[in-house]
């Protein structure tokens, strides 16, 4: 026989109380995670972009915060592959791997163009040399030259800097400047472009490559490329060798807060900061 | 509009195969973009569903590392059915015109990845059963414990590791355990030989126009190129001409044998194994072996062509393996204790060759005749040390090799077939006994007698072959020297049947 009352038990009142209290609370943590928007990838992106298109869209969308990780685009992407991110950033296209990666896990890496960029070749502002080629730019950075004589320079051993290895930079530049050959042996490793502009800056025998919202930064110049500066222009027809899209990865069509976000990066709005903080317009 | 001029882009992209979709697909939705017939965010769309889809390919889950420029998975499988015997001579002292037989069914497996990388270089690896130089088999049932099916004999090893360089026109450079870059015949090298080393190749092509015709050309070193088994290949057919000259050289230093070590801690060490019961000392320098190959290919209208390609072999310092006197056995000692004679000294060889070919095509129909003469200029030597050691009579005639045959057809496609037949003679102190062949005749010198193949395609991928030789003592007071898989020696009668059944990948 089984005791039809139990003062140990919960009383069909109290459970009503507690089920309610859940259901409130359930509610408000939806509440809060559909107004929180979490953004992982790229420092290209991440450093300075989408932080004050952050700022704008709360402006518009009060009420809404937003989670940014600028740790590199392979971060941004190993976030929807995780679903550890509605908006993965990338400033490289998602490789074949990663594509699979997601495939596997149910997921479906959309890309959405939201800037194009051109990576721009610099070198100390003291540096004599006037331009490179793009032969000659892969030879700096493979290490095949080590001497700025070889290329035209006053001479003086060449200090190559790069982005680290989880930055699309690094592999975009690879693929678009070095044929896809492995950077110099003795290349310094630097976590964002501001280090790089940094650093060159400080060093007359550096060169590097940054986004085109970093060339502005001081003690650095941006060096033509068989004749072609980055520029919106440049950029906008292709015609400068190391111009790319960027990217907002998502998981599928983006959805809720992550769509808004999405079309207001890509809208008018949106494109305004784009081309204001150094990056050009997709349209 | 936009929609249609990018579904018929995607279409187009999409008809190709599916590995190369997505490479495909950059270069023609950029001209796309650039033509603004499609928009950059389309264009990525249409980019990302292709490497979607590649991905999920068995292709796609592949990943190749970035300097590699072309990649090639190869090998072959085959299957075999050996007889082979040996007679011992009549005045023999243990067992007189008896024959030691031995018949096994073997397989043998080669695996390899070849390919070029950036820059002109180019690189290949093949791993094969069997850790013997001369063969790559392994015999079914062979192994002495581990029970019926066991895999004690069944190991994979690295067959060929290289790589080289192909960035000087017309030149070719190769380093490592590699594919024969020689041009040589079964009389002096076993064909499953990978020798270690250093190679440098030159080939050059002179055409002589003389007013139309066509040929076809037979062997390349060319720019970023290699050859399957590093030897004759059929190239493209080259433009109009009435003669083409190829001429080459190939030159070779192979680590024959190395010295450990070259220096010993306290005195040098000794060894008695050169029978004489005095010791000697062990040499400290490596042993190697150099090869100068100067050649040429004439090739006429009609595939008519005539090849000669004279090369000379020299060895230099000892090794600490092959540094005894060679001997080569001795008929007036028992069986085991003429097998325990030195059979693999590389004492005073300095051997010329001359491999050389003519072919032809007539009725459709591929022949050829083929030859060689190789004289081991320090044979006189060679049988002075024997003899001495021996405690003989010095054969100084054995100096010189040769061998002749023909050919009819080529095992190319589904269908073909060929058949070769040729005569072979080898003196005892002619050839290296530790290069040639090991099935005609089963590793030994003093053998002549005679061979014969056929092979038919049964696909394009299989083949079957048949070989059958037969083999005499030539010099009947002396051993047949080299070391076999029959364990007689002198080996008066040689006889070796063989039915294979490969697949080729």
């Amino acid at each position: 026989m089984f005791a039809l009352e139990n003062k140990n038990h919960p009383t069909p009142m109290k459970i009503k109380h507690v089920a309610l209290s859940l259901a409130l609370m359930a509610t408000g943590i939806a509440s809060a995670h559909a107004d929180r928007l979490v953004i992982k990838g790229s420092d290209t992106l991440g450093a300075k972009l989408v932080p004050q298109l952050a700022e704008q869209f709360k402006a518009q969308h009060p009420g809404t915060t937003f989670d940014i990780a600028a740790e590199g685009s392979t971060t941004g992407i190993a976030a929807i592959i995780d679903g550890t991110a509605q908006i993965g950033m990338s400033s490289r296209r998602a490789k074949s791997s990663e594509v699979g990666a997601a495939a596997s896990k149910g997921k479906n890496m959309k890309p959405t163009i939201v800037a194009f960029d051109g990576i721009g070749v610099i070198v100390n502002s003291a540096n004599p040399i006037k331009g490179l080629t793009k032969k000659q730019v892969e030879q700096i950075f493979t290490g095949d030259v080590t001497d700025w004589s070889a290329v035209g320079g006053s001479g003086g051993k060449i200090s190559v800097y790069t982005r680290n290895t989880s930055s699309g930079t690094y592999s975009d530049f690879k693929e678009l400047a070095m044929k896809k050959r492995d950077y110099a042996g003795g290349s310094q490793k630097m976590a964002g472009n501001e280090q790089i502009a940094s650093e060159v800056g400080k060093n007359p025998n550096g060169v590097g490559y940054v986004g085109m919202a970093y060339l502005k930064a001081g003690g650095i110049k941006a060096m033509p490329i068989d004749g072609a500066l980055p520029s919106t222009k440049s950029v906008q027809a292709h015609s400068y060798p190391y111009w790319r899209p960027t990217f907002y990865y998502t998981n599928g069509d983006p959805s809720g807060l992550a769509k808004d976000f999405v079309d207001f990066t890509v809208g008018s709005g949106g494109q305004k900061i784009v081309a204001q903080v150094g990056f050009v317009p997709i349209k | 509009m936009k929609k249609l001029t990018l579904a018929a882009a995607a279409l187009c992209v999409a008809l190709g195969g599916t590995a190369a979709r997505a490479q495909d697909a950059g270069a023609l939705l950029d001209l796309l973009v650039k033509k603004r017939l499609i928009s950059d965010q389309e264009a990525e769309e249409v980019r990302s569903e292709l490497v979607k889809e590649s991905a999920s390919t068995a292709a796609g889950k592949w990943k190749l590392s970035a300097p590699i420029t072309e990649l090639e998975l190869y090998g072959d499988v085959r299957l075999r059915y050996e007889y082979r015997g040996g007679r011992t001579p009549s005045e023999h002292t243990d067992n007189p015109n008896d024959w030691y037989e031995r018949e096994r069914e073997r397989y043998r497996l080669r695996v390899g990845l070849r390919g070029t990388l950036a820059d002109d270089w180019f690189f290949g690896i093949r791993l094969e059963t069997s850790a013997s130089s001369r063969s790559t088999n392994v015999t079914f049932g062979g192994e002495p414990s581990g029970g019926p099916f066991a895999k004690g004999d069944d190991g994979i090893f690295v067959g060929q590791a290289y790589f080289g360089y192909t960035g000087f026109p017309d030149f070719k450079f190769t380093g490592g355990r590699m594919p024969q870059p020689l041009i040589v015949t079964s009389m002096l090298w076993d064909d499953d030989i990978n020798p270690e080393g250093l190679a440098e190749q030159w080939k050059h092509t002179f055409t002589f126009d003389l007013g139309g015709g066509g040929g076809e050309a037979v062997q390349s070193y060319s720019k970023g190129g290699y050859s399957k088994d590093g030897k004759v290949v059929a190239a493209p057919a080259a433009e109009p001409f009435k003669l083409k000259l190829d001429v080459f050289a190939n030159f070779a230093q192979y680590v024959y044998d190395d010295t450990n070590p070259e220096n010993p801690i306290g005195p040098r060490p000794t060894t008695t194994g050169n029978n004489t019961g005095n010791n000697q000392l062990v040499p400290q320098t490596d042993a190697f072996m150099m090869a100068w190959q100067v050649g040429a290919r004439l090739t006429f209208p009609n595939s008519i062509y005539v090849q000669l390609a004279p090369t000379l072999y020299n060895y230099t310092g000892n090794g600490d393996s092959f540094n005894i006197h060679f001997v080569g056995g001795n008929p007036a000692l028992s069986n085991s204790a003429s097998l325990a004679t030195n059979q693999t000294g590389i004492n005073s060889l300095l051997v010329f060759d001359l491999p050389a070919e003519v072919g032809w095509k007539a009725w459709g129909l591929p022949m050829r005749i083929f030859g060689e003469f190789a004289d081991n200029i320090e044979g006189h030597d060679r049988a002075h040390a024997a003899a001495d050691l021996g405690g003989f009579d010095a054969h100084t005639g054995q100096h010189y090799a040769w061998m002749i045959g023909g050919a009819l057809g080529q095992l190319k496609a589904k269908n073909d077939w060929e058949i070769r037949a040729w005569y072979q003679y080898a003196g005892q102190y002619a050839l290296d006994p530790n290069l040639v062949d090991s099935d005609i005749f089963d590793s030994r010198v003093n053998q002549k007698g005679v061979a014969v193949k056929a092979g038919y395609m049964v696909a394009d991928a299989i083949s079957l072959n048949l070989t059958w030789a037969y083999a005499w003592r030539i010099n009947g007071a002396l051993g047949t020297g080299g070391l076999g898989d029959i364990q007689v020696n002198p080996l008066d009668q040689y006889q070796i049947f063989q039915a294979d059944m490969s697949v080729k990948f």
